[in-house]
């Protein structure tokens, strides 16, 4: 098969970046849902809001003080609180640098907390993930190295997700890392007091700005990326796919972690519709029916005890949840109540009978 | 609080304790021990590494001993307070003291989680009915801290006594909206110190004469800090009371103006004052006259 000069010289580099672009929408996406689904339970959960916004801001700040520290500015005042970060520099650094620390505080926070998790998984797995060799350096080729880099990231990731061990240590610490990033990966936050509107593109209209800022610094950018692809061609190597695909495993990584995040909040914001003391019962059913099979299952080992332990724990959590729901409150509209009859006596007065 | 207690015109505005996460610091060290506890117990029966811990029956027992002591000591150092040291050193002596008694050494393994898990509880108990024992009462001219498990303690404070109010709101203070307020009074009740020191020595002179000379310095920098028995500790709402607090402070203090006002007012006393001197002297001087002028 003949490759086109073109192709190699002018597309193929584009295809991994493509790739990252259109997770990190994705990513976007949540983060924006999670935001929201966050304001709807603002009234009744300030506590647990206050603390998604104090990580939110932890990571937005570390990251601009990682930004800081790289470009040497070093930081001279640090400070942290659940409503408000604020990093200063020691040195004030103007141009390409200044630029720089922006980025890491625009664009750090939907990757900077998920190397962390990134680095765990490796750590607590033990083992790595099998890279796609190319063969030819295409557009398509690329897109689908990238592709298939990330689908054994994905398969490797949801099969310990699947198999993980909530009576480990090590994976229910990971368990716990995944859902207090998933609360934080977020550059902005909803602020201290509930805001009745949110804005969803608050995070790309601050990314464009930026970029619209220095439009050199990007094509600076651009040509590195176009540099390291064709040392990567002349190399005979995959390092560029590689490098870009570790971006999409940190978007992966950032999604299962939102998604997770979701699921919490839909619960916190499902059970508050149920009684007082009812609104525990799924809590209870989480931690009791995975225990309980756990311990059915000591006693009588079967294969996969811990997927089908995580599967029951999740499916007898749904059931109590809809059990409560039809018969605690009136959400299916199973309780039919009668109708107020009126008698029109006019043409804007009624008369109750 | 009773009625008879209230001075005349005085009335309470709030009555308050401690919010229950306001004790993190003592309720974190049993949480310690119920994580470490439940860890030893998976590490010596499920984990890939309990055969470290099956050579001799006393290796369970040694290396939570020694992780809890190792805790004790890094958080009295960072707290200065050896009290935690010592908390950590009479669990850690007790869980063995039983242990030996009960011959449960062998099964130290599941006895170092369930002794753990007892030991925390205990504390946690502990620390509820230590934050339940404070209250503080905040009227219209003073506030009262009230508190003791077992001996009973009492601070009375006039607002007009408060010269400053330090207020402090952790991180979980801030998610959960309390926070310390600490009213400093006249006599300096409220304030702490930190205290730094460094020394160092030489020894000159090896053989026989020897020269030992120590050096040092320290410093102390002087800090809100009262027992919380004295203090509004992790009162809530935080930002409620502060206001409240500083209102009352400013309604008992008196203003620059005011103060014109009170001068103005005591000058016109005066001038009063010697009104009436001299006119009760015109009057004297009067009847004088009078009861010389009949006799002539």
């Amino acid at each position: 098969m003949t490759v086109s000069p073109v192709d190699v010289v002018i597309f193929a580099p584009l295809a991994p970046l493509f790739g990252v672009l259109l997770f990190w929408f994705i990513q976007l996406v949540f983060i924006e849902s999670q935001k929201y689904l966050l304001s709807k339970i603002w009234d009744r959960h300030k506590p647990l809001c206050r603390f998604t916004n104090f990580l939110g801001i932890l990571y937005q700040t570390i990251c601009h003080a990682l930004g800081y520290t790289l470009t040497k500015s070093g930081i001279s005042n640090f400070y942290v609180s659940i409503n408000y970060g604020k990093v200063a520099p020691k040195k004030e650094k103007k141009g390409m640098f200044e630029w720089m620390s922006n980025s890491f505080l625009f664009i750090g926070p939907f990757f900077i907390p998920a190397v962390l998790l990134l680095i765990c998984f490796f750590l607590i797995k033990g083992s790595g993930v099998d890279i796609a060799q190319s063969i030819e350096h295409t557009f398509a080729e690329g897109m689908i190295n990238f592709g298939t880099n990330l689908y054994a990231f994905s398969e490797s990731l949801f099969g310990f997700l699947a198999n993980i061990d909530l009576l480990h240590p090590a994976h229910l610490g990971f368990l716990m890392l995944l859902i207090f990033l998933g609360m934080g990966i977020r550059p902005s936050y909803i602020g201290e007091e509930k805001r009745r509107k949110v804005n969803m593109l608050y995070d790309l209209q601050n990314i464009q700005v930026h970029i619209l800022h220095k439009p050199l610094y990007i094509l600076i950018l651009f040509l590195m990326a176009y540099i390291l692809s064709y040392i990567s061609v002349l190399l005979k190597t995959n390092w560029y796919t590689v490098l870009f695909s570790i971006f999409g495993w940190l978007s992966i990584i950032a999604i299962v972690a939102l998604f997770i995040t979701h699921l919490i909040i839909l619960l916190i914001k499902t059970t508050d519709e149920f009684p007082r003391y009812w609104r525990h019962l799924p809590y209870l059913t989480i931690f009791l029916s995975y225990i309980l099979m756990r311990i059915v299952f000591y006693f009588f080992p079967i294969d996969h005890l811990r997927t089908v332990s995580l599967f029951v724990m999740v499916l007898s959590t749904i059931v109590v949840v809809f059990l409560l729901l039809k018969y605690k409150t009136n959400k299916f509209k199973t309780v039919t109540k009668m109708k107020q009859l009126r008698v029109e006596d006019g043409p804007k007065r009624s008369i109750r009978k | 609080m009773d009625q008879n207690d209230l001075l005349e015109n005085e009335h309470v505005e709030k009555i308050l304790s401690p919010h229950p996460l306001s004790f993190m610091k003592l309720q974190s060290l049993c949480l310690f021990l119920i994580i470490w506890g439940v860890l030893v117990g998976w590490l010596v029966n499920f984990s890939e590494y309990k055969d470290l811990f099956s050579g001799n029956e006393w290796f369970p027992l040694l290396a939570w001993g020694l992780v809890l002591l190792l805790v004790g000591i890094i958080a009295s150092l960072l707290t200065i307070r050896w009290s935690i040291f010592f908390l950590y050193l009479g669990v850690f002596a007790g869980g063995v003291g039983l242990m030996l008694s009960q011959g449960r050494l062998v099964d130290s393994g599941v006895f170092i989680p369930f002794y753990s898990v007892a030991v925390s509880i205990i504390g946690f108990l502990i620390v509820e009915l230590y934050r339940r024992s404070h209250k503080y009462i905040i009227s219209n001219l003073r506030i009262i801290f009230k508190g003791g498990v077992v001996t009973k303690r009492e601070r009375t404070l006039r607002y007009d006594k408060i010269t400053d109010i330090n207020a402090k709101q952790g991180v979980l203070g801030q998610i959960f909206g309390f926070g310390t307020i600490i009213p400093i009074s006249q006599s300096g009740f409220g304030l702490g110190s930190d205290q730094s020191f460094a020394a160092g020595g030489v020894e000159l002179g090896t053989k026989k004469a020897g020269f030992l000379g120590i050096f040092g310095g320290g410093k102390e920098v002087q800090t809100p800090r009262a027992r919380s028995y004295y203090e509004l500790h992790g009162v809530h709402p935080y930002k409620e009371i502060k206001h409240l607090v500083e209102n009352m402070v400013q309604e008992n203090v008196i203003t620059p103006y005011q103060q014109e006002q009170v001068a103005v007012q005591k000058e016109q006393v005066d001038v009063q004052k010697q009104m009436r001197d001299l006119l009760k002297k015109q009057i004297g001087s009067k009847e004088e006259q009078e009861e010389e002028e009949p006799e002539s």
